[in-house]
Parts: C-alpha cells; structure tokens; sequence
C-alpha cells in the first residue's frame, strides 16, 4: 500500500520544483533588474532543486547520502552564489 | 519520468537565451548561475534515471564547485569595473 503513495508523493514533489524552476525563470528574459531576478532565480534553482531532489531521494531512498550531500551543497553554496552576486553587481557607492 | 527530463531540458533554454541576448554582464551571470544549477540538477536526474552514481558524484561536484568559481568570477569583475 506504501508504494504507490511514495511514487505519488514523489512525483509530486518532482512537479512542485518543475513549476518552481518554471515560475522562477520566466522572469529571466524580462526587463526587471538584477537583484528582482537574482530573487526570482534563488527561489527557482534553490528551492525548486531541493523539492525534486527530494522527490528523487524519495523514488531512490538507498542513494540517500549523496541526495543529501547534492540537497546540503544546493541549500549553502546557491545561497551563497546569490548574496555574492547580489554583493557584487550593487553599485559601489552604496557599499563603501 | 523522461517527459520530466525534456520538461527540464526546455526550463534550461530559457537561462541560455537570456545569456544569449542580454548585454548586461551582471544579468549574463545571473543567467550562467541558473544554467550551471540547472545543469547539474539534470544530470542528477539522469543518474537517478540510469541507476549510474557516477554521474551523481559529478553532478554533485558541480553543484559544489561550480559555484565557487562564479563566486570568484563576480569578484574579479567587480574589481575590473571599479579600476
């Protein structure tokens, strides 16, 4: 009875991060400025890769540690990305 | 589960476009930040697809280590725009 719950929750979390990834992106080829889509594309590619990379570990729970190594590492270097670029495409009046 | 792969295939178009058209520096690596991400997301899935955990470790790799050299990149332009 497990198993066809596991699969369904786990496509669902795989078509919650596509909608994100979707969602998140399509704000790239607009006119907006940097820090609005450096915002739209952390929520896209941090949180939209977390919830299918959890759908994977879900369809393939024996590979847990590297699903978790590839959901830690996402999590802390993407955040990271975002506030260096964030940091260094502002213009330098505002930060010295 | 492949039409999921050729649903993240197209979600990948839209970040090589952007980097395409769009002069700006700091928006072409807004949109090298997403293919790199997105890249790596998609060769995770492969793997996962494939049953092969080599690809993973790559894809794990890059999500890791690619980063970092964006983060560099972004500081060395910083310094170039400012000099």
């Amino acid at each position: 009875m497990i198993n066809p719950l596991v699969n369904l929750f786990s496509y669902g979390c795989i078509g919650i991060g596509l909608l994100f990834w979707f969602w998140g992106t399509a704000f790239l080829p607009s006119r907006r400025s940097v820090l609005f889509k450096l915002h739209m594309l952390s929520i896209a590619d941090t949180l939209g890769s977390m919830a299918i990379l959890l759908g994977l570990l879900l369809k393939r729970p024996q590979e847990w540690p590297l699903l978790v190594l590839a959901i830690i590492s996402l999590a802390i270097w993407n955040t990271v990305l975002g506030y260096v670029l964030a940091y260094c495409s502002t213009t330098e009046a505002t930060h010295d | 589960m492949s039409w999921i792969l050729i649903a993240m295939i197209l979600a990948l178009l839209i970040p090589i476009y952007e980097a395409c058209k769009d002069e700006n520096i700091w928006q072409k690596m807004l949109a090298f930040a997403s293919i790199a991400s997105k890249t790596a997301m998609i060769s995770l899935f492969v793997s996962v697809l494939r049953d092969d955990w080599m690809l993973g470790a790559v894809a794990v790799i890059i999500l890791s280590v690619g980063n970092a050299g964006l983060m560099l990149l972004a500081h060395v332009i910083k310094r170039v725009s400012q000099a």
